[in-house]
Parts: structure tokens; sequence; C-alpha cells
């Protein structure tokens, strides 16, 4: 059961042995462990990061335009012959 | 001379020459501890198991001194309590027993911050002061994923309702207000002194409670660095990073998203790339803070390593709110909720996300629907008709109730059912149901109030379908007005945008960040986050 690669929250009948593996296994898909670990050194120069270049200008990390206008998808397409349907329904 | 006389003898010179780093070395408590620090243990236990003996011992080795030359420091009451403690702290210690190592630990820690708290002399426990609370706080953290354990402590001792971390946190916020009321210095001063301690003890405090969920106790921090701190960008780049990840998800956990966004993106930008997984942590809070405002995240950003894992969670979200598909949205959330339920991301992407969808949805019902005038010169106003809408939500909900698309072409799979009976079927539903839809054979699916459209199983009716676009006008996502008396919603200003789809339904990021309040407050401005 210790020996298994999937990240456990808890195992409540394991000995303290175990409990030294656990670092090992968090972090290896999503985490399920919600702390935020140690910074392995505390400091580290700022030209080293992406907050010194392009100004912390961010507009690269981020789509703000994203409307679609799209209606050959198949949820537009369901909605359409919704619509044509009611609406036949209603005239008649 | 004895062991432990020894080890105090070296204390009590390295607490007249100040040496805070040596003596941090000195006062260790971890089990990987030295051997010495053994050996001392067995000596506590056969010679000292008494508690008078030990208050003997450290009160003659490290006598308080009044005439002092220059440079010199004597010890104190509260260095004496604190070593008292220590040594008793090795006499008693078990770590196979993590709560009673624990409760040990506290009740050291405790006299330490109380030592620490002295004026003159208190600074040179800075070290020792952090790398006890860092030891405390990884063992907290430790007995915090262990409810076997804690279980037991609670019925022990069922009066005392905080958790391990909770007290933890508490005793080492004491460290961090000292810290915060030093006066060494100035407040945009280099850092010296006890105040040099006040980021590095606040990112315990914080991690503390978040671990317990007791993230409403962090305010009072945040409170107290906004109104005394030094700034932020003074200290060394982990705690600030660290800082600023705490206080970007306590924003996040109280709604103010785009505070929340603010913290967290400066966060991932002063963490260096290779740090994949620090990323991914802070991520997995920048990305909903965005998407809540209306913003995803690029191809970029999604490109990078730190996003791979959360790419499958969100991507999905994004092309949902994009299409108004809450069939999509329903069905993926219900996917990963345990997930999203543990980071406490559930209840807000799948509430404050709704109305993103529903600017969708409508947006796709006048895209479907609309027909321009033939007359180019017309004036009339571009409107979506909310008889279009009900009828499109109604589809919705019963899609979310488990009805099917009756069509097979539709439904893109062959249907295996007989065909005598989905005839009668048919004949059936479409003379009760002027829908393409067929209801699921054993009845409607039984909704959660969160999973129907308007509330569960409730049916939509004209009025939700007219009090949503309402809302959505009112919250800036769709601009223009009801006209009630004709069942539309009449779009503004369609010529001046050159489309009425342009017109009608805004970008949703802009109108969130041209929003104007009652109350005048700079909403770049994050207190707690101390810029100056």
């Amino acid at each position: 059961m210790a020996s298994t690669t999937e990240p456990k929250v808890a195992e409540p009948e394991q000995s303290t042995p175990n409990e030294q593996q656990k670092p090992e296994q968090k972090h290896l898909a999503l985490g399920e462990d919600d702390e935020f670990e140690d910074f392995p050194v505390d400091d580290w120069p700022a030209d080293q990061t992406e907050a010194a270049q392009r100004n912390g200008e961010t507009k690269h990390l981020w789509e703000e335009s994203w409307d679609d206008d799209d209606t050959s998808d198949d949820f537009s397409n369901q909605l359409k012959e919704e619509l044509k349907k009611v609406e036949a329904a209603k005239r008649r | 001379m004895s062991l432990v006389s020894q080890f105090l003898s070296q204390i009590q010179q390295q607490v007249r020459s100040q040496q805070g780093d040596l003596l941090r070395s000195w006062l260790q408590v971890e089990p990987e501890s030295p051997k010495q620090y053994y050996d001392l243990a067995a000596e506590l236990r056969s010679k000292f198991s008494r508690q008078d003996a030990i208050d003997k011992i450290v009160e003659d080795r490290l006598p308080q001194q009044d005439d002092l030359p220059e440079g010199q420091a004597t010890s104190w009451p509260g260095l004496l309590a604190f070593l008292k403690d220590y040594l008793t702290y090795w006499r008693d210690v078990d770590f196979s027993d993590l709560l009673g190592a624990h409760q040990l630990l506290s009740g050291l820690v405790n006299s330490c911050s109380t030592a620490f708290a002295h004026p003159t002399y208190g600074s040179m426990l800075l070290q020792v002061s952090m790398s006890l609370s860092e030891t405390l706080a990884r063992l907290t953290m430790n007995l915090n994923r262990r409810p076997d354990l804690t279980r037991r402590l609670r019925v022990v001792d069922d009066d005392n309702r905080k958790s391990v971390a909770e007290s933890s946190a508490e005793i080492i916020q004491k460290i961090f207000t000292t810290c915060l009321t030093d006066r060494s210095g100035t407040r945009t001063s280099k850092p010296e002194g006890k105040r040099v301690g006040i980021y590095m003890f606040a990112n315990l405090v914080l991690k503390l409670l978040f671990a317990c969920r007791r993230t409403q106790l962090a305010k009072m921090i945040f409170v107290n660095i906004e109104s005394i701190s030094p700034p932020l960008s003074l200290y060394p780049a982990a705690q600030r990073v660290t800082f600023l990840y705490y206080i970007g998800r306590f924003n996040f956990s109280n709604q103010h998203y785009h505070r929340a966004s603010l913290c967290l993106q400066e966060a991932y930008l002063q963490t260096p790339p290779q740090l994949v997984s620090h990323r991914c942590n802070i991520l997995t809070y920048l990305i909903p803070s965005n998407l809540l405002l209306g913003r995803f995240p690029s191809d970029t950003l999604t490109s990078r390593p730190e996003a791979q894992s959360l790419k499958p969670i969100f991507l999905p979200l994004c092309m949902a709110v994009r299409s108004g598909n809450f069939m999509q949205f329903q069905s993926h959330l219900a996917a990963h909720e345990s997930w999203l339920l543990g980071k406490g991301l559930l209840l807000p992407l799948s509430n404050r996300l709704r109305p993103l969808l529903w600017r969708s949805l409508t947006r796709k019902t006048f895209i479907l629907t609309y027909v321009p005038p033939t007359d180019a010169s017309s004036r009339k106003a571009a409107t979506l008709e909310l008889s279009h809408l009900l009828t499109v939500a109604t589809y919705v909900q019963h899609r979310l109730e488990g009805w099917q698309p009756y069509n097979p072409r539709l439904r893109g799979q062959p249907s295996q059912a007989n065909p005598v009976f989905m005839k009668a079927l048919k004949n059936n539903i479409q003379s009760s149901h002027e829908t393409t839809l067929m209801p699921p054979a054993n009845g409607s699916q039984k909704l959660r109030p969160n999973e129907g459209l308007i509330w569960g199983n409730a049916q939509v009716t004209y009025e939700d379908v007219e009090m949503t676009v309402a809302t959505l006008v009112q919250q800036g996502f769709m601009h223009g007005f009801i006209a009630h008396s004709q069942g539309r919603f009449a779009i503004i200003g369609a010529k001046a945008k050159g489309s009425p789809v342009l017109a009608g339904w805004p970008n949703v990021w802009q109108t969130i960040k041209e929003r104007r309040y009652d109350d005048e407050f700079d909403l770049d401005q994050v207190p707690g986050w101390v810029t100056l």
C-alpha cells in the first residue's frame, strides 16, 4: 500500500517510517497537498525571473478576447434545430 | 565536567558575545541532530530527572550580571526559562510520539518567543526563533496529515477545540508580532534587528492557517503589516513570493479576484522558471482568478511545463464558457469535483462563472436568430427575442436533466432501441413536447441546486430569462435595455461599434476593469501588500 506511486492524503494505519517517504511522493501529478513548499534558496537576482523582462507586461499570458462566433459546432447546430422546431410549432 | 555543564557554558559565552548564528546552530531540536544531543538527553534523564536540578544548573551557569563591558550581554529571566525548557525538551522528547513531541516543542517555542521579546537582548534569538519555528511548522504539517493521531488528541482534550495547526500558528504569531513592533530603523530603511523576521514569520503562520483552513484568522496579519511593516520589496525573493502567494489566496477566498490576480501574478513573475512546482502551485489559483475576471490563459502560458497538469482542468472550462455550453461546464466540473473542492475552487468556479456562460449563451442565441434589416438605412435597434432565449435555456435545462437529442444524426450515434418503440415514443413526445429532445427512459435526472440552469430541476420560465438578461445588463456584460412589453432585449450603439454583437456583448475583462464603485478605492492596491 505504501509502495504505490499515487500521492495519498493520509495513510492512517502507517507508522512513522513511511512518513519519510511522503515528501517524494507529492506533486507527482496534481498535488493533493495544499502546502506551498519552502524554496531551495532564500534569494535570487531579479534578472532570473520574468518580472524583470518586458517591464512586467503580462499581456502575452492572457487572452482577453475569446468570444466565439462559430455556429457550425454541435452545440450550435442542436440549438438551431431546436429553435427551428419550436418556432414551427408556434406557427402551427 | 558534565555534558550539560559544558553545553551551558558554551551557550553562556555565545549569549555574552551576542552570537545569534552560533546560538542557532547550538540550540538544535530536530530528530536528525548529531549524537551529542542524544548523549545530552541521556545525561539529562539520568542526572536531571527532577525539574529543580535543571533549574539550578541553568541558573548557576548563566548568572545575570549587572556591570557589563561595552558590547557584551547578560542572561535575562526569559532566556533562563527558555533554556530550562530546552533541556527539559531533550530530556523528555520521544520522536516516535509525534503528538508528544509537538506538545513539548510548542512549549519550547512559546518560551523562546517570550525570551525573544526582551527589548535589549531578545534580538540575538532571532535565528533560533526562526529555526525552532520552522521545525514546529514542519512537525505541525506532518501532524496535520495524520488525522489518526490528532483525532486521539480531540478525545483526550475535548475542551480544546483548536487544531494543532491553529495552536502552532498562534505561538509563531507572537514572534511575528514582536518582529513587527520592533522599533529599529525607519519604515522604509533596510530592515534590521527583529524586523528582518517579519515576513518569514508571517509566512510560517500563513502556511499553518491555510493548512487548517482557518484563513480568516490571517486577516489580522495583513492588517498589522499594512499599518506598520516595511515594504515587501526590501525582503529576500523567497519570502516575497511566499507572502504574495498567501495574500493572493487570502484575497481569492474572499472573492477579491482582481486583487488575488495581482498578488499571484507578481508571485508567478518573481519565481524563476526552473521552479516548476512552485509556479504550478501559484498557477492553480492565478488561472481561476483570471477566468473569473474574464481572462483565459494564453497558448504561451498553457504551453509552459508548470501548466501541463492544470491544462486538462481549466481549458475545457474556458471552452464551455466561450460557447455558453452549460452541459459541458457541469459535466467537466463533476469530473474534477474532488480536486476542485480540495483546492477551494469548486464553489467559486461553479457559481461565479455562470454569468459568463449566460452571457455567451445569450450572445450565441442572438447570432443564431438575428435577421439584419434588408433596408440598410433602417434605424430600428437590433434585438434579441427573449422567447428565443427561453427556448434555448429550456433546451439546455432538459439536456442537463439527461434528455437526449432525438435525431440520431445530432446525437452522433446510432440508436440501439427497438424502432417500433422509438416510433411510438417519437409520436408521443412530439404530440406533447415541441422539442428535438426526448426525455430519459427512467425520468429526468435529479439535479443538485447548482447543477440546474436556474435551481436544480426547476424549469426555466420566461421571468427567469428576463431577469437573467436584466442582471447581465446591470453587470455590464450586455449593453442595451429590456423592452419589457415587446419581450425583447434591445442593443444600444450597434452603429457606433460597427456590429450589434460587438455593441451588445462588451468584452468581459474590459467591463470588469472599467467598473466604477460607490466607495473611492484603488482596485490595484492590495491591503497588506506594502509597496510605499
